[in-house]
Parts: C-alpha cells; structure tokens; sequence
C-alpha cells in the first residue's frame, strides 16, 4: 500500500469518525440532560417535600384542635404556587379536613380515596406531629415538570440535535468540497503530465533539429572543403594539362620544353602541398616525429621568418629559459610556425611587430609543455572569426591571397602531437597564438645530418613493385627500370606474397591501402618469413599508419618523387632488417 | 398583617357558616363537652413550662379539674389517648386549688371560679369555661358557629411564665396581650 493510498482511505473514513463523534455528542448531550433531569427532579421531591413538611408543621394544631378553617387558611397559602395540583390534609384518623384541588375539584374524603399520583405529578406526604404525638398527614402533589423547563430541555435536544446535524452537513461539505478539490488536483496533475510528454516530444524534436542543423552545417563544412579543393586543384590541374598539351606539340624547342615540363613539376609539387596540409588538418599525415630543441628551431628559422613577413615588420624573438625538448615532426613544426607568421603579416598589412616567444607552461593536467608565442600587432578578430579560423579553406583574405588551409594545418599538426593551439585576439588588440606541446622525455637527439647513399649509384636490384593502381604502378615501374633496377609487378598483397615465396627479391616497395592483403600485413607476413627483406610502405594517406604508425619500417609520401623515391629505398637497402 | 387577619376572620365566619349548616344536617355529630375534653389533654402539646413547674423525671402531665367535673370518663378516655413527648397525662380531680400546685393544666369548672385567684403567678395553663362577665383562665372555651373554640390570654401566660405556641394563638379567636 502506497502513501498515497493509506491516506486516501485515511481521508474515507475521516467523515464516518465524524458522524460517530457527532453521535457521541448528541447521545453525551441527551445523557447529561437526562441525569440534570433527575437531579433536578430530586431537588423538585426535597422543595415538595419541604412545603409538605412547613404544611404539616403550621397545620398541626389546626388539625389538632379541629379547625378545617385555619387549615385551610395554611393550604390556601400554597395556592400562589401554580404546580401544586393537590394539597389535602387529614386528621389522625385518616380523613380529610382542608385542602384543595387546582382543578377545583373538591379533595377526596380519605387517605383511602386518595387516588394514586400519576407519572406527570410529584406526590409527597409528611406526617403532622405535635410533640412527638402524630396529629395527621398532609399530600401535597405537584408537576413533575415545569413546561418552561420541559421546553427549555427540548430545546437544548433539539439545539443539540441541530449542532450534530451541522457538524454532520459541514464535515459532509467539506468531504465534497476535499473530493472536488482532489478531482481538479488529479486533473491538474495530469494536465502537468500531458505538458511534460509535450515538454519531452519538443525537446526531442529540437534535439532532431539541432541535430539536422549540425549535419548541415557539417554539409556546408564539407561543401566548403571540397570546393576549396576542386577549386585549387582544378586550377593546378589547368597548369599540367595546359603544360603537358603544350609538351606533346612536336618540334617544340628545347627550352620550351623544359619550361612546361618545369611548370608541371611545380604545378604537381603544389598539389602534394596542398593535400599534406589538407591531411595535417585531418591529422592523418604520417608524422617522423624527432626530438626538436624549439630554441634552436626558432633561432635557426630566424632568416627564414624574416624572409616571410617581409622587411618592415619587426620581428622580435624572445627565447625562454631552456624549455624542454618536444617530439615532434620537424618539418610540419617549421610549417606551423611560418603558417601562423605568414597569417600574422597579412592581419599587419606589412607594418607591425611580430614577437616570438618561448616558454614552459603547465596544461590543466599539471605536464609541463612548451609553449611557443606568436603575437602580432595587427587587426585582430571579432569572436566569430576566432571561432572558424581552424576551419580548412576559411579565409578572410582576398582570392588568390591565400588557401585557406594554413591554421587549420597548425591545428591539426598541434592535436595530432598531443598538443594545443589557443587564440587570443579582439579587433583592433592584435592575436596572439600559442602553440603548446607537450616535453618529450630525456633521449639522445638523433643524428639528423646523416645523408642517405645515393640509390641512383646502387647496383641494379631486383624490386618487387606491390599495387593495385596500374597507372602508379606503371609509373612506379618506369621510374625504377629508368634506374636500372630489375621490376617484378604485383596487384595485390596475395599476389605479392606468392611471388616473393617463388623467386627471391632484394627490395618490397609496396602501397597500403589495397584491397584484399593491405601493406602492412604483407610487411607484417613477409617479416615473419624473409626477415632480411626490406620493405618500403608507399602511401597517399593511411588511417593505419596515421593511427598507429609503421612498425619501424621506411614510408614513402605519395606523391613521390625521383628523388625522394631513390633515397628511401637506398636508406632501406643499408639498414639492417 | 391587618388585612391578612381580616381576610381570616371573614373567610373562618364563612367556614362556621358552613359548619353550622354542617351541625344542622348531622345531629349524631360530638357534644360540646366531648370536643372540650378532647381539647383539654391536647393543649399540654403547644405550651411550655417552666422547668421547675415540669413533672418529675419520667413521670406524667398532670391534668386536673377542680369543681364539679362535667367531663367524666370522657375527659379519662381523651386523656388516656394523648402522650406529650411520649408522657403520658394524668387526670386529677380536685376540690379546690389548694394540691393544684403539681398540675400542669387545671381545668376551673364554673362552680370554682374564685379559685382562680388563689392560682395567679403560679405555673398552671388554667383553662375555664364559665359563661360571659365571669373569671377567666389563660384558656377560656367558646361556642362559635356551634364549634368548640377558645380564647387565650397571653399576657397571663407570660405572668405565670408560660409559653404558649403561636400555632396554638393562631387558632384563638382572641388573644390577648
């Protein structure tokens, strides 16, 4: 049983305890009036008695001596009092001598004609004594009740009767009054419950909506990104069509030819730009990190900075005092810093100050990062650009001015390196970037001035070339018989694996992502069974790498170049496997 | 006051007329004699003595008649049946005063009349009932309307240290004071 129950039945049978408590008032009421009845009535027979008494006594020697007369005077006194019905005196021999009736009958002649009283009078007697000899009686008979009391008695009955009676009508409004007051309770309570269910269907068609807003905002987000892409890419896309169009002319000069071929390059080495910043923003970029003191980083990237703002603007490099070494890629680091420099320039409109500043700072979880200030002394940005600077392709530079990617490179870089990037900007107050990542734990700095053999003067070996792409492959192929090496083609990882079971390679350069046997599980298999095979992993973006690296092994960027392409597979060749 | 005994007078001549009516209807009703030798004991009931007038301890009221007794037995019978504070009465019957000294009440019958004198300030409710213009006693009998009444003198009484009750004065048909 509820609460909620036991004091409904509770409030149920409130009214009957009521009723009941009513009853005890009317039956308590009619209790004490009866016993104040007989109480009184008791005083009424001791008044009666006493005039019976005071009769007696005054008549006596009226009886005594025989003198109706005088005993009637004493009798006829009494008549003022109205309830006496019969006052009859009688002599010691039992008749009747004085009296009265209020009737006006006359009074009956004996004690034995005296008929009995009824149950509306009082009768009482006393016996008249003179000196101890007993002379005669008196009866006195009298109402047993006053009609004002009679009244009066029936009155309060009935005042009684009434007082239950409203209680009983009260309690029983008030128990109508509690019911209908329970009713629009229960009702109102459910009205709250009705408003709660619309309550909770609102919100969950706004959770709907906010949702439907989200994914077109992230639609919008994605429409941006690939327009910026198509955008770029269609116009570096113009460059090497226009280019290799113009090279297929016959008899085009010699200079020419090296002119479009040397635009193509630079067309292609600005798409390879493009989609490795794309990847920093994704953080998918196969990272090298390295232990990088950012003192000297900074130092040594002095002249180059210099070079980027441009000569009237100050550049102002405040070292701190020995920060830790970070582990990060190098290049990409080089990158965020002129990225955020170059941004800085534009917000000066070529006149400013641009400092550098470096220092240890503690993130929330108490580790000490470095922290690398770039602040200049520029424009600065309301809070809704500070909101989307990160967003890839966003820019609030003029067409051509820039791409848009560049701070979304060093919010990618920064994430990806476990680090952060904060803004601090308002218009007209300049921004300040801070750059924050996190110490790198005590290692020897690797040697990074070792340069790789040349592959180009590496005698001819036998490569087998794994993917599934037949124009790279082709391309892989051509490049590397070009070099004078020997090629065996694979398009897949199982194919891959049956042949270096069958015949006996000195290098694998094999892609990633392909279907079936990826790059990594054929490295991992051929691992296992050829140890002393090196294998080279090319890739154009790889969430497994990004994610969880390449296990020790050499990886090529696509796109690769003649160059890049010799080395790694020379570096790969000397390394012990 | 005045009124009130007024209104008594008038209202007991009326009840004597009736009572006469009464005696004239029943001729067997009691004799003059009976109802005053009914009377005689009962008095003793509504006056006090002195102490030293009392009788002695125990013993019963004395109740004479001196002169010729008109009561005979009658007065014995009447006397036999009364107790005064459960004593009983005693009649005596005697010749002259002289012995009456122990009575509580004497009776003085008409032919001993003078005797009366010998008796002042002595303790004795003297009762008499001697026609009119002759000696009284502190009771004297009257024939009113045919009934049996008396008057009372009180100041007598007081003499003689008596106290008679004022139920008994009430029924006087005068008192005198």
């Amino acid at each position: 049983m509820t609460a909620r129950e036991r004091s409904q039945i509770n409030w149920r049978s409130a009214p009957i305890a009521i009723f009941a408590f009513a009853l005890l008032i009317l039956l308590g009421g009619i209790g004490v009036s009866v016993q104040f009845n007989s109480a009184y009535n008791r005083a009424r027979i001791e008044q009666t008695q006493g005039f019976a008494d005071v009769l007696a006594a005054s008549t006596a020697a009226a009886v005594d001596f025989d003198d109706p007369a005088a005993a009637q005077d004493a009798a006829n006194a009494y008549r003022v009092n109205k309830q006496i019905r019969l006052i009859a005196i009688f002599d010691r021999t039992g008749k009747a001598i004085a009296g009265y009736q209020r009737t006006g009958a006359p009074i009956p002649r004996s004690i034995e004609a005296l008929p009995t009283a009824d149950e509306s009078e009082i009768r009482v007697s006393s016996p008249i004594a003179q000196a101890g000899q007993h002379v005669g009686m008196v009866y006195l008979d009298i109402d047993k009740d006053l009609k004002s009391r009679t009244f009066a008695r029936y009155g309060i009955m009935l005042g009684l009767f009434l007082l239950a009676a409203l209680v009983v009508a009260t309690v029983g409004l008030a128990q109508v009054q509690l019911r209908r007051a329970n009713r629009a309770l229960k009702s109102r309570a459910e009205d709250l419950g009705r408003a709660n269910d619309l309550l909770e269907e609102q919100m969950e068609e706004r959770a709907k909506a906010e949702e439907q807003l989200r994914q077109s905002q992230k639609m919008q987000a994605l429409g941006q990104l690939t327009g910026g892409i198509a955008h770029d890419f269609n116009n570096l896309l113009t460059v090497i069509q226009g280019s290799a169009d113009m090279l297929c002319r016959p008899e085009l000069p010699e200079a020419k030819r090296a002119r479009f071929a040397q635009a193509i390059v630079q067309a292609a080495t600005n798409a390879a730009s493009l989609t490795s910043q794309l990847l920093a923003f994704a953080r998918r970029q196969p990272l090298m990190p390295e232990r990088i003191d950012v003192n000297a980083l900074i130092a040594d990237m002095r002249e180059l900075i210099e070079g980027t703002v441009g000569e009237r603007i100050a550049l102002q490099i405040e070292l701190g005092n020995k920060p830790c070494a970070v582990k990060a890629d190098r290049a990409q680091l080089q990158s965020a810093v002129l990225n955020i420099a170059s941004n800085a320039r534009d917000a000066m409109d070529g006149r400013g100050t641009l400092t550098i500043r470096t220092g240890t700072v503690r993130n929330a979880a108490g580790d000490s990062m470095v922290a690398i200030e770039i602040a200049d002394t520029g424009t600065g940005m309301d809070a809704e650009t500070v909101d989307r600077i990160f967003e890839p392709f966003f820019t609030t530079k003029g067409t051509g001015k820039g791409t848009g990617l560049g701070l979304s490179q060093v919010y990618g870089f920064a994430s990806q390196s476990g680090g952060d990037v904060r803004v601090d900007s308002a218009p007209g107050r300049g921004t300040r970037l801070t750059l924050t990542l996190a110490c790198a734990g005590d290692e020897e700095p690797v040697d990074a001035g070792a340069r790789p053999p040349e592959f180009a003067n590496q005698p001819a070996v036998s490569i087998l070339v794994v993917e599934d792409n037949e124009e790279v492959g082709a391309f892989a192929e051509t490049l590397l018989s070009e070099l004078g090496h020997l090629v065996t083609r694979a398009a897949s990882g199982e194919e891959a694996l049956d042949l270096a079971r069958a015949r006996k390679f000195d290098i694998v350069l094999s892609d990633v992502v392909m279907p079936g046997m990826g790059g990594l599980k054929l490295a991992q298999v051929l691992a296992e069974e050829q140890p002393r095979l090196p294998v080279v992993l090319a890739t154009g973006y790889s969430q497994e790498i990004a994610r969880s690296g390449s296990g020790g092994r050499a990886v090529i960027l696509k796109p690769y170049r003649l160059a890049t392409l010799s080395e790694t597979l020379a570096t790969a060749l000397q390394s012990p496997q | 006051m005045a009124a009130m005994r007024a209104l008594a007078l008038a209202l007991r001549a009326g009840a004597a007329a009736l009572a006469m009516v009464a005696i004239a209807a029943s001729a067997a009703e009691p004799t003059d004699i009976s109802v005053k030798a009914a009377f005689l004991p009962r008095f003793a009931r509504y006056v006090t003595w002195p102490a030293s007038a009392l009788p002695k301890a125990g013993g019963p009221y004395q109740l004479c008649v001196i002169g010729s007794d008109p009561f005979g037995s009658l007065l014995d019978q009447t006397a036999a049946s009364q107790t005064v504070d459960g004593r009983k009465i005693l009649v005596r019957r005697l010749n002259s005063a002289s012995g009456a000294e122990e009575c509580q009440i004497a009776f003085v019958a008409n032919n001993r009349l003078g005797e009366l004198n010998g008796m002042d300030g002595k303790p004795v409710l003297t009762v008499t009932d001697g026609p009119a213009g002759s000696p009284r006693g502190i009771i004297h009998f009257a024939i009113v309307g045919g009934r049996v009444r008396f008057f009372i003198d009180q100041a007598s009484a007081q003499q003689r240290r008596l106290g008679i009750s004022s139920r008994l004065l009430a029924l006087a048909l005068g008192v005198r004071r």
